[in-house]
């Protein structure tokens, strides 16, 4: 375990050391994050016009889940995109030989190699939203945002896992390399509270893409709303994603020709 | 005939040669990227999670929002995300490749202008994606009952003309994003602020009546509402033909004014890469 430990401080580290070259990118991807942001806070405002709601959330109980939402795209930019959309490459190339040839869990080195820095700015204004919604609301409890924190983290793995998942079908169709494309737009629904979508919406982004467990059940919990099921429900779901994607991979391996053959 | 005459004719025949030989390759280009283009058009979901966020929020009010009911916003919506599929542009990705790997050299050497690639390169995908969209919005019309775009054709063939034109606009301000790559090292940044700016005042979060008119009135001077609200409104059939004459007249002049702005950035542009001398 603490042999994982020294690797990913090796890499991340090289990986931020290639990327403080390139400063100027750093300004200009600061300021397309706090667009982003802004623009997520205006289209709120719009939706939640004149002290109307947004499925039973006011405006500084939805600006928890715009949070919790610029929180996960973060992830994704930072841990995910540099890394598991490079398994088509790898597949495509042949290049994946060498990395099943180390002596490492290839899982392990596929998704930890490279960080990107320059998206670490949505991972500071999702938990700047988030705290600074909190601090308005008095419902807002040490317990429940306990409960939040491990819920947030449950959610980081239920993104790993699909996105893992969708980046592994690169062994079959390796033509398709924007398949990640796909979950990152359905995925826009979680700046909403899932109470906001009409019942059929709300059965697609509860059970058929998670997106409700992902965003708007650790929103629940820390504002003091949050129930036992569905808590329980979203560390299940992720629990059950990280099996799945883990068979899924070993599956994959099992098919993996390399590309020369 | 008469020699200028002919000579005319054999340009005009030229044009029609070239254009036919351009679409032929792309076209057959872009039907190898068809399991791509389906994802992308997919992944182009916005205006349909908002429909169904309006819609919710339209019934939780009793069933109607200033005008709105649920059919308006699914008739709404769906025209929007028409419009936004059809005006799809990624030139800017294309240059900052093209650029970045020196392969504009060899672009450059050819007897036709590097745009008019681009532009058949999107205009034969349309092509591609075409038969999806038709099947979306057939869909789309089921799922909510009542849902209904124009039902008269002449609505149709003003919105073909005005989403034209609209893709034009589109695809000359990302080209203009794109000449930036000539003088900076990742312009694709730059078109990012533009895919948030369009995500939240294009059309696809919300109809600009929801707008605060303050901001509405700032907006209608921007290039975005021509891209999608102007479209959709024509498509559902909720725009009066003065209207949509002023629609297009205002697109066109976008039209213009980013054409000549892309001429001049492309010039000086060139100057800069044949300085490099990549």
């Amino acid at each position: 375990m603490s042999r994982y430990w020294q690797l990913i401080k090796i890499f991340y580290g090289a990986s931020i050391a290639v990327q403080l070259e390139y400063r100027v990118n750093f300004v200009v991807n600061l300021i397309g994050s706090l667009l982003t942001a802004v623009g997520s806070l205006f289209g709120l405002s719009i939706l939640i016009a004149g002290g109307s709601s947004l499925g039973g959330w006011n405006q500084t109980e939805a600006i928890v889940i715009v949070g919790v939402f610029t929180l996960m795209e973060g992830f994704m930019g930072v841990f995910l995109y540099p890394n598991l959309n490079k398994i088509g490459e790898g597949v495509r190339t042949g290049s994946m030989d060498f990395t099943l040839l180390k002596p490492l869990d290839a899982q392990f080195l596929i998704s930890s190699r490279d960080v990107n820095i320059l998206r670490v700015a949505d991972l500071l204004i999702g938990v700047g939203l988030i705290v600074y919604a909190s601090l308005q609301l008095a419902s807002v409890q040490a317990p429940g945002v306990f409960v939040a924190v491990l819920l947030i983290l449950a959610g980081f793995a239920s993104i790993y896992s699909i996105w893992f998942m969708l980046c592994t079908t690169a062994f079959w169709w390796v033509g398709v390399e924007n398949i990640t494309e796909l979950f990152w737009g359905f995925f826009r629904a979680g700046q909403f509270p899932v109470t906001a979508f009409p019942g059929w919406g709300r059965i697609l982004f509860t059970f058929v893409i998670p997106v409700a467990f992902i965003t708007t059940v650790p929103a629940e919990a820390l504002i003091g709303r949050g129930k036992l099921e569905t808590a329980l429900g979203a560390l299940g779901v992720a629990v059950l994603l990280l099996i799945v994607s883990r068979l899924f991979w070993k599956f994959a391996l099992r098919n993996y020709t390399s590309a020369s053959s | 005939m008469k020699l200028e005459a002919k000579i005319q004719m054999g340009l005009l025949e030229n044009l029609w040669r070239k254009s036919k030989t351009m679409f032929a390759l792309w076209f057959a280009h872009m039907t190898v990227y068809r399991a791509e283009i389906f994802i992308w058009m997919l992944s182009g979901v916005v205006p349909l999670i908002m429909m169904s966020v309006w819609i919710g929020k339209a019934s939780a009010n009793g069933g109607t929002l200033e005008n709105f009911n649920a059919a308006s916003f699914a008739a709404y919506f769906l025209a929007a995300w028409v419009s936004q599929q059809l005006t799809v542009a990624w030139v800017a990705w294309e240059m900052n490749f093209q650029i970045r790997q020196g392969e504009l050299s060899s672009k450059l050497l050819r007897p036709i202008d590097p745009l008019w690639e681009h532009i058949f390169r999107h205009f034969t995908e349309r092509f591609v994606r075409g038969p999806f969209i038709l099947v979306v919005v057939i869909a789309g019309t089921f799922i909510v009952p009542g849902t209904k775009l124009t039902p008269d054709l002449w609505h149709v063939l003003e919105f073909l003309l005005v989403i034209n034109l609209a893709f034009l606009m589109r695809f000359l301000i990302q080209y203009c994003i794109g000449t930036l790559c000539f003088w900076f090292e990742n312009a694709t940044a730059f078109d990012e602020f533009l895919y948030v700016l369009q995500t939240f005042l294009a059309g696809g979060f919300a109809p600009l009546e929801f707008y605060p008119p303050a901001i509405r009135a700032v907006v209608e001077w921007t290039p975005f509402p021509y891209m999608v609200y102007y479209p959709a409104k024509i498509l559902t059939g909720t725009l009066s033909s003065s209207e949509t004459l002023r629609v297009m007249l205002i697109t066109l002049a976008w039209v213009l004014a980013f054409g000549v702005l892309r001429s001049i950035l492309w010039r000086f542009g060139i100057k800069k890469y044949g300085a490099v001398g990549a």
